[in-house]
């Protein structure tokens, strides 16, 4: 009964351990690996993606997911992009990026709340869309932020750490609390868990799916910010694959496509595991096509080893 | 009916069959014969080893010991193909029909008779299945879709299913626990109706009034050994001994209905109507009452609950508690104003299976019993521990995610989770459906404790002994409306099922 008990913590424990052996081995072979620039390197590489995990994450709980958060983190760069080019108020131009971002994910929300139909078609549609608009402002051209943040990809702190990271961390740290120690993630867990349960429970199940995929929207914001203080620069199909990056970072983390289960650590180990073995193979100079077809290995790996317990389980 | 010879030899011989999982004996010796044609029910608590011992007749499980012999031939263990090809097939509890196939696809899934070059010869599938349905004297259109049909002739599609590969023995797991009495008895007389062809069955069920009226022989079951096997030729097994038997102790005190005082009215429904068309529905319920809604599976029981406490929208209707008149659209409307719905279907309604038995208790609670925008799930348990403990939860920890606990565990939680939040009007939807005796017995404890705290209670239930000893008054719906009203001396089965049934208007 025990272990059934601590499965999740399992999986955490798995992934640590699974990192942590793949740092050792590529710390032998090439020591300038655990060299702390090189990770923070690893960090700054994962940063985008992370807080897209977070994201992607708090959905799968609730028992959603949104495959157009790549294409809205993009519409909300493009936005802040123009905005920054034709009027120059930085501040102005993040308000609207955020605003755009929450909005899109509000708006899958309300259809995917009202429609009752499944998010993950819904969100594929609507990516689309949200592609097009930012194909439709940005006229296909690459955006200039006008290094409106470079300081933030520059800036570092003691001079050791760069401002992102901690950007990072706080939507680590949010999305942790949001969910772990607030009534409405509780309640979002109950909905993942067992809708039909969530409202007979008195949980206003429409309210809580836009919301949550509200909070999802505004989190690509973020990750538009820090995506522009890195490169400076967007292009409307720069979005391409986050989505399915984030998903994979999540599952490997053991967050589930049913809902309800999963732990935002977890993902954040699975963000993890993916940044190290991608920085570990530039590191080994393995060759880039190679590393695609590695990584893919890998995903598949990982997802059947932390499912085996539920192979066990049911024999 | 046919006499079973018990001189010859059994079909079917278990000899002390143990297994045991991690150190824990499952079974610890169990030894079970059936003779041809016989109906051999098995009782016993759930957890007692019934389902263990029937998978190791199914070959799903090894026995750690003992051996199985199959018409005089003896076999260590089992393995599913072998099972089969022994001639033993089982009519599980879970419903394994695909629903968009029709009756004829669905007996002969996995099985069909095709030609050589792997066609499927409908026409010999459907001729075969009428063939069949008529030898069993059953109502019923081989070319339905399993969805457009009722829960009893699902049930017979599953039956004819397991016929099909006319097996020598066949195993019922509990083929009644979601039927009315009528059901019921469509099914008991079809079991009977097999045994007659010469078919041996073992009957595993937790109704002690069906296997009165169908068994040859009972064995009872606890703790993974056999207590006690009883002849019921006369049709006479003592049934409150084998209750003793199963549970270990007498049930002296089951159902525990104490009088008590009768209040004034808490909850009145005035001319509720769920749609348009549909009858309008007046009651009321008092403090300290205990109403029972009775009526067939179908004839919209749950739908009125369902209205009540806004799980399901209403056309028109006033409720009101204590006097005030409320509105109620949806689920935190209905638990605002007082209202606990003990759901039917758990699993699907009831819980979250797959988090702890903590985030299930507290989920309803989480708006007003904690208190605070920011929250510490590490800091519940002591909100809940005395809730569990009184309720006698069996969980290894609060920690514990709710699908590994037993069915009657898994219902106290459900129970758990509305006692929390104190509520005024308890809504109660087949509640004791599928649970150990135990389990049962808790419930009604606390039915009682509820009633004398002044807090009514509706139960909606198709279990007629729990209905008719627990109620002050039974509402006997059909056709979505109350159809009458049975109290005191009058709340009987008989009168219960007529009223249901719609046979003879009940007279005073």
């Amino acid at each position: 009964m025990k272990n059934r008990v601590t499965i999740l913590k399992d999986q955490r424990i798995l992934l640590s351990l699974v990192i942590v052996a793949i740092v050792a081995i590529v710390a032998m072979i090439n020591p300038r690996f655990i060299a702390v620039k090189n990770l923070i390197t690893i960090f700054q590489q994962i940063s985008v993606i992370g807080i897209l995990t977070m994201a992607m994450s708090m959905l799968l709980i609730s028992g959603g997911i949104d495959l157009s958060i790549g294409n809205i983190m993009v519409l909300s760069g493009v936005v802040m992009a123009q905005i920054i080019s034709t009027n120059g108020n930085v501040a102005l131009a993040v308000m609207a990026g955020m605003i755009t971002a929450a909005l899109c994910g509000v708006l899958n929300g309300v259809v995917i709340a009202k429609s009752k139909c499944i998010p993950l078609i819904i969100t594929l549609g609507t990516s689309q869309m949200f592609y097009g608009l930012a194909l439709t402002i940005s006229g296909g051209r690459i955006m200039s932020f006008g290094g409106a943040f470079n300081t933030i990809g520059k800036t570092k702190l003691f001079n050791v750490f760069p401002v992102m990271l901690f950007v990072l961390m706080a939507m680590v740290l949010v999305s942790y609390v949001i969910m772990n120690r607030t009534k409405f993630g509780r309640r979002i867990v109950a909905l993942g868990g067992n809708e039909k349960n969530a409202f007979l429970s008195g949980i206003h199940v429409v309210k809580y799916k836009v919301i949550i995929y509200g909070i999802a929207g505004f989190f690509c914001s973020v990750a538009a910010i820090i995506f522009s203080a890195r490169i400076d620069s967007i292009t409307a199909n720069a979005g391409t694959g986050y989505e399915t990056n984030a998903l994979t970072a999540a599952i490997i983390g053991g967050v589930t496509f049913d809902g309800g289960k999963g732990t935002i650590s977890g993902a954040f180990l699975g963000c993890i595991l993916m940044g190290v073995i991608s920085n570990a193979m530039n590191i080994l100079q393995v060759e880039t096509y190679i590393q695609t077809i590695i990584t893919g290995a890998i995903i598949v790996c990982a997802v059947v080893l932390s499912n085996l317990n539920n192979i066990k389980k049911n024999k | 009916m046919v006499d079973i010879d018990y001189n010859n030899n059994p079909i079917l011989k278990m000899n002390e069959i143990k297994k045991e999982f991690s150190g824990v004996y499952a079974l610890s010796g169990i030894t079970f014969d059936l003779y041809r044609g016989e109906i051999h029910c098995l009782v016993g608590e759930n957890g007692a080893g019934k389902s263990t011992l029937m998978k190791v007749l199914s070959g799903a499980y090894r026995p750690t010991s003992g051996s199985i012999e199959v018409e005089g031939k003896s076999y260590e263990t089992l393995t599913p193909n072998l099972s089969k090809e022994l001639g033993i097939n089982i009519v599980y509890q879970e419903n394994d029909l695909v629903a968009s196939m029709n009756v004829v696809e669905n007996i002969y899934v996995g099985n069909e008779k095709a030609n050589r070059f792997g066609f499927v010869k409908f026409k010999e599938m459907l001729e075969e299945t009428k063939r069949q349905i008529e030898e069993l004297g059953i109502q019923m259109n081989s070319l339905t879709k399993i969805e457009n049909l009722s829960v009893s002739d699902q049930q017979f599609v599953k039956i004819l299913k397991a016929l099909s590969v006319e097996p020598k023995v066949l195993i019922m797991d509990e083929p009644t626990s979601m039927f009315n009495v009528e059901d019921a008895a469509k099914v008991l007389k079809l079991t009977k109706t097999i045994s007659e062809k010469g078919i041996s069955i073992i009957y595993i069920s937790h109704f002690l009034n069906e296997i009165q009226q169908i068994a040859d022989r009972v064995t009872v079951i606890r703790d993974g050994a056999v207590v006690n096997t009883y002849q019921n030729k006369t049709r006479d097994i003592p049934i409150a001994t084998i209750t003793t038997d199963m549970v270990g102790r007498p049930v002296d005190t089951f159902y525990q209905k104490e009088k008590q005082t009768i209040g004034e009215v808490l909850l009145e429904v005035k001319d509720l109507q769920l749609k348009k068309d549909s009858p309008k529905i007046s009651f009321q319920v008092r403090e300290g009452e205990i109403v029972g809604f009775a009526g067939m599976v179908g004839a919209g029981r749950t739908e009125i609950v369902r209205a009540l406490t806004g799980a399901d929208s209403k056309y028109g209707g006033e409720i009101r508690i204590h006097g005030r008149k409320v509105e109620i659209r949806n689920p935190r409307d209905g638990i605002r104003e007082g209202f606990a719905h003990i759901t039917e279907d758990r699993q699907q309604l009831g819980l979250m299976l797959h988090n702890s038995v903590l985030e299930n208790v507290t989920i309803i609670g989480l708006r007003d019993k904690i208190k605070g925008f920011f929250i510490q799930i590490k800091k519940f348990p002591p909100y809940v521990e005395k809730l569990i403990n009184d309720l006698r939860v069996k969980t290894p920890s609060l920690w514990t995610e709710a699908v590994y606990l037993s069915g009657g565990n898994q219902q106290k939680v459900v129970l758990a989770k509305w006692l929390f939040i104190e509520q005024e009007i308890y809504i109660f939807d087949e509640p004791t459906r599928g649970i150990d005796i135990n389990a049962k017995a808790e419930f009604y404890k606390q039915m009682s404790r509820l009633t004398k705290q002044g807090k009514c209670i509706i139960i909606v239930s198709s279990d007629m002994p729990e209905l008719i000893s627990m109620s002050d008054r039974v509402l006997v719906i059909r056709d979505g409306g109350i159809d009458g009203e049975l109290a005191g001396e009058d709340i009987t089965e008989q009168n219960i099922i007529k009223q249901a049934l719609g046979v003879k208007k009940y007279e005073k």
